[in-house]
């Protein structure tokens, strides 16, 4: 029964670093905590959408074939990718000049825009994984019916949220032992490392769909120096795009993401333009 | 007869391609093979044997859980829910071992076994 704990945990990691940094960040700040009510409709979104994904992998709906799942999969990561890369580039923006708009009472001004891209993101966050979650419970809740053991496995459910809760305060802790800058430096990094393997999983589903080609596959075969199936391989496979067999595409796909990553930075950092960040998502997608 | 020497042609054409058969193949002709979650939380079979190439594998979830085909060196996660099928299509020029799991129950473990062309 612990495995569903785990499992329940496991899952909500990656909604839970997004939904847990994105809320520090807001929360950091008057003019962030304007956001709070788009994070929390994000996730309320997320969790429906999750509901109606479950349904499709479960076989009771089926409004998405086998290969418009792949699809779907696929654009949800790069979109997640895309928006994820534009907060980092908008908070680090925004981050800058805040202090300056408050004072001089322009801080009005900030559209709604960057809002609904906050929305979209933890929406995408939270169905990606929350869908999984689900079936998972369902096929459990099914076989736990037939042994009885239904308490238990409510008692695991429960631990596991309670692990995920646990995580989330963890993070909102780590903002207040260490100082504010770093905070936000170590979680971009996290955020970024997570938006590439995000777009490494999804050309995993384009290479598998036929429309991305490989070039040359592998590359390399790492298996034997460090593995994915568990361990450090795993959590890097998961967090930042680690593959042992990489194809060609995906090697280059993935060296491109850090150099615009570094770019946008940078102008974002100089501050000479407002970062247009629309640039971003079309060079990823 | 004339459909078989025309078989004979392709493989032969494939095979002189090298890199080439993994564009050639068409999605009607594919090589099928099944793989099963059962019941009793084992796959069957823990070992599937098959040629260098591209082919499609039928995911039968016959256990009552929810399972995850999942395997990174092929590129490929699935979840199906318990009583699903469902299919992958792959393809994979390299001959060599290429484990899988189901990730909800990360101790089930297979090995798809590519086979070097014939």
């Amino acid at each position: 029964m612990e495995q569903v704990a785990f499992i329940v945990w496991r899952e909500s990691v990656e909604a839970l670093l997004v939904v847990g940094i994105l809320y520090s960040w807001l929360h950091a700040s008057p003019e962030g905590r304007r956001g709070l009510p788009w994070l929390w409709g994000g996730v309320g979104a997320g969790l429906l959408l999750a509901g109606a994904l479950a349904l499709v992998l479960l076989g009771v709906s089926a409004w998405l074939s086998d290969e418009g799942q792949e699809w779907f999969q696929a654009l949800m990561a790069l979109a997640a990718c895309g928006l994820v890369v534009q907060m980092v580039v908008w908070m680090r923006v925004h981050g800058r000049g805040l202090k300056r708009e408050l004072e001089s009472g322009a801080s009005e001004q900030i559209g709604s825009r960057h809002w609904w891209g906050l929305l979209a993101l933890v929406m995408i966050a939270v169905a990606r994984e929350g869908s999984e979650t689900v079936v998972f419970l369902y096929g459990s809740v099914l076989s736990s019916q037939a042994s009885g053991g239904i308490g238990v496995l409510a008692l695991a459910g429960l631990g596991g949220f309670a692990a995920a809760l646990l995580t989330f305060w963890l993070l909102q802790l780590g903002g207040r032992i260490i100082t504010w800058r770093r905070f936000f430096r170590l979680t971009e990094i996290l955020l970024l490392l997570l938006a590439g393997a995000l777009l490494v999983s999804a050309t995993d589903r384009l290479i598998s769909l036929g429309v991305l080609p490989t070039l040359m596959d592998p590359v390399w075969d790492s298996a034997g120096l460090l593995g994915t199936e568990d361990g450090l391989g795993k959590i890097l496979a998961d967090f930042a795009g680690y593959r042992a067999y990489p194809a060609l595409s995906q090697l280059l796909i993935w060296l491109a993401y850090w150099g615009i990553v570094a770019w946008l930075l940078r102008r974002a950092s100089d501050g000479t333009v407002p970062v247009s960040t629309n640039r971003a998502k079309a060079t990823m997608a | 007869m004339t459909r078989m020497r025309i078989w004979i042609a392709l493989v032969a054409l494939a095979w002189a391609g090298g890199l080439a058969p993994m564009a050639a193949a068409g999605a009607a002709d594919l090589p099928v093979y099944t793989l099963t979650f059962k019941a009793d939380g084992t796959f069957e079979p823990a070992r599937l044997e098959v040629p260098a190439g591209r082919f499609k594998i039928i995911l039968v979830n016959e256990s009552t859980e929810a399972v995850e085909f999942e395997s990174l060196p092929l590129r490929k996660e699935k979840v199906l829910g318990p009583g699903v099928t469902s299919f992958v299509v792959l393809s994979l020029s390299r001959p060599g071992e290429y484990p899988f799991f189901d990730d909800f129950h990360p101790q089930v473990k297979g090995t798809l076994v590519v086979l070097p062309k014939p």
